[in-house]
Order: C-alpha cells, then sequence, then structure tokens
C-alpha cells in the first residue's frame, strides 16, 4: 500500500460525512433548478402566495390608494375640463337621447291614453283629419301642442347687412342690430368654409329657430317659435318664395315703407 | 323713416376703436380693455339740420396689424368707413399711408376718415414731430377719453352720406 492509497483511505474515513451532506446538497439544487426551470412547478409553489398578497392589495386598495387616486382625479379634472367635456360627451348625449326617447314615448302613451279615454267634437275632427292626411292621431295632437308661429320677419341687404323692412309680433332686440349681427354671423360662417354659392340657412337660439333664405342682393330671415321641422320649412320657403316674387320685392328693395307694408300684408296672421 | 347708413372702424388693436363707438353711441368711457373678437355692432339715430334722420349702423371689428387680413366680408356695403390709429403709439401708424391708401383704392367711392385716437395723452410739440406722418393723411384727432372731437367726426361723415 503506497501512500496515496493510505491518504485515501484516510479521506474515506474522515469525509463521509461531508460527502453525504454534499450530495443530498446537490440533489436539492437539482430539484430547486427544476422548480425554478419549470413554469408549472413554479407556478405551483407561487401563485398562491401571490393570490393572497393580491387579494391583500386589492382590500387595501381603498384605504391605501383611494385617497390619492381621488386627489389625483380631481386635480386632472380640473385642469382638463374640455378634455374631460370631449370624453363625456358622447356617452352622456347617448343617454340624454335615450332619455328623451323614453320620455316621448310616455307621452305618446299617455296621449293615447287620453285619446282612447274622451269624447269631443274637437277629438271627432281630428279623427277625420288623421284619417284624410294619414298622420297619426297623437301627432296631431303634438303638433297642436308645439304650435309654430312667426315671430318676426327681416328682410336683409346683402353685403351691407342693412335693414330693408321688418315686422315682428312683439317687439324684441332691435333690428337694425340684428339685421347687421346676423349678415356678421352669415359672413363670417361663408367665409370659414370658403365654399363658393354655399349659404347658411339656419341659425337656433334658445326655443328661436331663425330660417335664413337667401336671394340675389338681399335675405330674408324668418324668427320662428315652436316645432321647427322639414314639413315647416317646406312650407316657409314655399310663402317667401311666394311673396318675393308676387310683391316684385326685386322693384321696390329700395322703398323702404312700401317693402315693409307689402310684408306686413302678407305675413298679417303670422301662421303659414 | 330713418336713412340707415353702414360704417366700419378699422385699425390695429386696441387704437380705441371700441371706445370711441362707446363715446359716442353711450356717451360713456372705461379704462377697461376688452379686446373685441369677430364684430361687434351699434347703432345711433342723428339728425342732420335741414336733411333727415341718419341712422348709424356702426360696426366695430376686431384690431388687424395689417388692414389685408380684415375679412372682407364684413366691409362689403360700407357706406363709411373711420380709420382709427393710436397717436400714442407709433406702431399703429407707421403704416398709416398704405393702410388708407388700401383702403381709398378698394372701396374708391366710399368716404373715408383718418382719425388719430388718445389726443389726450399727447402735447402739441409730439404732433408737430410727426407733422409729415399726420397731416397729408389725418382728418380728426379726437378722445374718446374726453369726447373731444367725437360727436363731430361722426355727424360729419353722416352728413357726407346723405
Amino acid at each position: 500500500m503506497n501512500q496515496d492509497e493510505k491518504l485515501s483511505i484516510i479521506k474515506d474515513i474522515l469525509l463521509t460525512d461531508e460527502r453525504e451532506f454534499a450530495s443530498s446538497i446537490e440533489k436539492k439544487i437539482k430539484i430547486l433548478e427544476k422548480t425554478i426551470n419549470e413554469k408549472k412547478n413554479l407556478s405551483t409553489k407561487v401563485d398562491p402566495i401571490i393570490d393572497e398578497k393580491l387579494k391583500e392589495f386589492i382590500e387595501e386598495i381603498p384605504k391605501s390608494l383611494g385617497p390619492t387616486i381621488t386627489e389625483a382625479l380631481k386635480k386632472e379634472i380640473t385642469n382638463s375640463k374640455d378634455a374631460v367635456v370631449e370624453a363625456l360627451f358622447p356617452i352622456l348625449g347617448k343617454m340624454v337621447k335615450r332619455y328623451v326617447q323614453h320620455e316621448m314615448k310616455l307621452l305618446s302613451e299617455r296621449i293615447n291614453n287620453q285619446v282612447n279615454n274622451t269624447f269631443s267634437f274637437k277629438r271627432f275632427f281630428r279623427k277625420a283629419k288623421s284619417k284624410t292626411t294619414g298622420i297619426n292621431e297623437s301627432d296631431l295632437i303634438i303638433q297642436e301642442q308645439t304650435n309654430t308661429k312667426i315671430e318676426q320677419v327681416i328682410i336683409i341687404e346683402k353685403g351691407s347687412g342693412l335693414l330693408l323692412a321688418e315686422i315682428s309680433k312683439n317687439k324684441m332686440a332691435d333690428e337694425d342690430m340684428v339685421a347687421g349681427m346676423l349678415t356678421a354671423i352669415k359672413s363670417f360662417v361663408e367665409d370659414a368654409f370658403k365654399e363658393e354659392s354655399q349659404d347658411l340657412q339656419y341659425i337656433e337660439y334658445d326655443h328661436y329657430h331663425i330660417h335664413l333664405q337667401n336671394f340675389s342682393s338681399f335675405y330674408i330671415a324668418v324668427v320662428v317659435s315652436g316645432a321647427y321641422n322639414v314639413i315647416f320649412k317646406d312650407k316657409l320657403e314655399d310663402k317667401i318664395l311666394d311673396f318675393t316674387s308676387k310683391q316684385k320685392v326685386f322693384d321696390i328693395l329700395k322703398n323702404k315703407n312700401i317693402l315693409n307694408q307689402k310684408l306686413e300684408e302678407f305675413f298679417n296672421n303670422g301662421n303659414i | 323713416m330713418a336713412i340707415s347708413k353702414k360704417i366700419v372702424l378699422i385699425g390695429h388693436f386696441g387704437v380705441g376703436k371700441t371706445s370711441l363707438i362707446r363715446r359716442f353711441v353711450e356717451n360713456a368711457f372705461t379704462e377697461d380693455y376688452k379686446v373685441t373678437i369677430g364684430v361687434h355692432i351699434s347703432k345711433k339715430n342723428i339728425e342732420i339740420p335741414e336733411e333727415e334722420t341718419v341712422s348709424l349702423i356702426i360696426w366695430d371689428l376686431e384690431g388687424q396689424d395689417d388692414i389685408k387680413n380684415t375679412r372682407p366680408s364684413y366691409l362689403l356695403g360700407t357706406n363709411g368707413f373711420i380709420y382709427v390709429f393710436d397717436l400714442s403709439r407709433p406702431v399703429t401708424f407707421e403704416n398709416l399711408d398704405s393702410e388708407v391708401t388700401y383702403l381709398k383704392e378698394n372701396f374708391p367711392n366710399t368716404p373715408v376718415k383718418v382719425v388719430g385716437n388718445k389726443m389726450d395723452l399727447v402735447n402739441k410739440v409730439y404732433l408737430s414731430d410727426y407733422n409729415d406722418v399726420f397731416k397729408p393723411l389725418v382728418d380728426f384727432y379726437v378722445s374718446a377719453k374726453t369726447g373731444s372731437r367725437v360727436e363731430l367726426l361722426f355727424s360729419k361723415l353722416a352728413k357726407e352720406l346723405i
């Protein structure tokens, strides 16, 4: 037995425990490696911990982050009001539209009930009108309630915006200034769109509708209250055309007195 | 029935166009400066002796550094122009000649009154320094603040329009 063999035997005797320990460590490392490197194994170990922490975090959010988020939102809304309005407008618009539709449906049902439960000559005539015109009786009632009226008719010189003639039921704002401002608005819109031979035809203001009808050297603005719908617009356009041709407006444009008189005669009852 | 005439006031920013109109229409003045956006329209009837009543429809246009930037449709059908500049701010009259020429060339039959406003802020020596610029062009030296010659300016223009 030489020196090296003796040394080996001594090593075996002295280091048996350490070797066994090293071997067990090696095994544990391999298991650990397997656990870390294989997603499934890692997931089995880690998921419950994450789930638990996440649950704790969610439960804590209102307490820990709530005030910060609320404060940040408040600040952001205050600083970017326009952006917030822009973002909310489509949503609110739909909500309002749905609400109005719902309310209109309710109104229609209420009117139907009223019609079915009452009898009068008015109802008899309305029924007859409904049959002859083909318009739903409920629509006729609504039409009666939203009576459209001509409040003011203004004839305005194109370009200068000077008032040529005017009639009104109730004295509203100064007609000369209204004529000027309408012309300025018209000029601005028409300039802005830079489309030749296109005219501004309608302005809505509060519960008034301003119908604008253009001719070569002047235009007529009609202020209407109540429901301004396509049928009314059509009739109004015809009436204005009728007025300009029958009264030969082009020939009397320079004579304010005669033009005013003709306008008053033609639109005296305010109806169409 | 009064004859209506369209008067348009133009000029640089802050020269006092709105103040002049306010002085003429309401006989009032304020130091607060509110910039005119777009156009503002006022009206005042004035009696012309031995003539008739003239209804002045006064268009106060927003200030422009260059008259060419004024929206052309606002100038259509104008019966009389008042070109206003600020006597105390040379930047508002450094192109006076070309601006007035532009108006006279583009609206040959329309009277133009060239008006130096804020007369209360300058003295005779100052005016004589700029005599070469002002004398050939300026029709009126006025002050919206004191009301000096404002009434005269509008009534003289109204007379020319009849």
